[in-house]
């Protein structure tokens, strides 16, 4: 089953077009990294996938779901860890963990929240602010949110940025886990070494083209 | 139900963030208390003179007071890209506005409630038969100034000059609300009766649910756009 399908997708701020005639799929059980110089549109795509914004024309859907039209289906059926961490200063761990869960219509149980920080490697700081959150806590945390939720698609901007060595593992323990289990996973990254371990397919988006790349690309070529 | 958890999650959110930070009562605070500072000062009143003038005093400090709890209120979404996070959550927009509405409301009216013994001793106002109803109008006036003030705070957020906006936006939208509060302020304080100032309790109860109905529907394209 295709979980995120676009179609022609283009995306424009006033003259400068960021993104032109996009077209891709990624299937359920699958794991997409999209490689591509900075100001190349691959944040700006992840945010359309997320509705964040839309697209100026074209398409897309994500499992089935309109991404336009379908809005409130389409957020039910997916997550994006993205630079900034969408974690409230204020609030401790858990607390953020249980916030981030009603707004989805949740309320996970103190042995799922447990089970979710212990799986981030964060276990231990349950209790603290996020205000005394370092980046890769934040990157952690935001990576527990996601053992919560599991959902049929994520979107990872950057996700090894900040980690840790044994941080980065996990990360990519979890995409495995989840891809396993039928989720879609698109990763935007600049670590080849790191993707190369979870990706099934790999892209470079480069001069407004999306161009396939081989998994041994990852290791010898120069993408861009 | 997931619409009214979501109302009590995001009023939740802000009271204990603002219980721990307490960064916007007490900028609030302290704002209205230089206003009622600088305005028992420049005036020296009898009673009855202060009854004329207090109302009006009274409600430019509180919806001064108010913008700035207002201000705070989606600015303070966009630290660690929170607004974003609200955004693109599947949470019924509506319950986000009206829980924000709620906080909003209990930040103001707190402050307010500790102003207004301020306002007494300074203005040597005897008000102790009219408070109650003094209350209601605040509640009423209050509730007014934040629903469509939580609106505008969300759609100025991301305008760089937000603390310009949002009270030039806000207060011309307000000026219904602000007129039917003074009025019924006036009316309270001088001991009138109620029937003399009836029609502006009921104008700022309409007010109320008009700009929330309207506030509400609002929020949604905003959160969207």
């Amino acid at each position: 089953m295709i979980a995120v399908r676009g179609l022609q997708v283009s995306k424009s701020y006033g003259h400068f077009q960021v993104l032109r005639d996009l077209s891709f799929e990624i299937a359920t059980g699958e794991c997409y990294a999209l490689f591509g110089p900075n100001g190349s549109g691959k944040t700006t795509l992840l945010r359309i996938l997320a509705t964040l914004h839309r697209p100026s024309t074209g398409r897309f859907e994500i499992m089935g779901h309109d991404g336009v039209t379908e809005r409130e289906a389409v957020r039910s059926n997916l997550l994006l860890l993205a630079h900034g961490s969408y974690l409230y200063d204020e609030l401790n761990a858990v607390e953020n963990l249980r916030f981030a869960m009603a707004m989805r219509g949740a309320s996970p149980t103190d042995r799922q929240i447990k089970l979710a920080l212990d799986h981030a490697g964060i276990g231990a700081f349950a209790d603290m602010k996020i205000r005394q959150f370092s980046a890769g806590m934040k990157k952690r945390l935001a990576l527990a949110k996601a053992v919560l939720v599991r959902p049929q698609v994520l979107l990872l901007d950057e996700p090894y940025t900040s980690l840790d060595e044994a941080g980065m593992g996990m990360m990519n323990r979890f995409i495995r886990d989840i891809v396993k289990e039928g989720a879609a996973v698109l990763m935007t990254t600049h670590d080849r070494a790191k993707s190369a371990e979870v990706a099934h397919r790999a892209g470079v988006l480069s001069k407004d083209v999306l161009r396939p790349l081989t998994l041994d690309d990852l290791r010898t070529n120069d993408l861009f | 139900m997931i619409f009214f958890r979501v109302i009590q999650w995001v009023v939740w959110k802000d009271l204990i963030s603002e219980v721990r930070s307490r960064e916007t009562i007490s900028s609030m605070f302290f704002f209205a208390l230089i206003v009622i500072l600088v305005f028992s000062f420049s005036f020296s009143m009898d009673q009855q003179a202060a009854r004329e003038l207090i109302s009006g005093i009274i409600w430019v400090a509180f919806a001064f007071t108010g913008i700035i709890g207002l201000g705070k209120s989606f600015s303070a979404e966009l630290q660690n890209d929170c607004l974003e996070f609200l955004q693109m959550s599947p949470a019924p927009k509506g319950a986000v506005y009206l829980g924000k509405v709620a906080a909003n409301v209990v930040f103001m009216v707190t402050v307010e409630v500790i102003l207004f013994p301020m306002f007494v001793i300074f203005f040597n106002l005897d008000v102790v038969e009219e408070l109650p109803l003094l209350l209601l109008i605040f509640l009423l006036g209050t509730l007014g100034l934040s629903t469509v003030g939580t609106l505008f705070s969300a759609m100025t957020v991301q305008i760089r000059a937000r603390e310009v906006m949002l009270p030039i936006l806000l207060l011309p939208l307000a000026v219904p609300v602000m007129i039917a509060a003074v009025e019924a302020t006036r009316g309270a304080l001088n001991g009138n009766p109620m029937a003399l100032y009836r029609h502006w309790l009921e104008l700022l109860a309409v007010f109320d649910v008009v700009f929330t109905v309207v506030s509400f529907w609002a929020f949604e394209f905003i959160m969207d756009s």
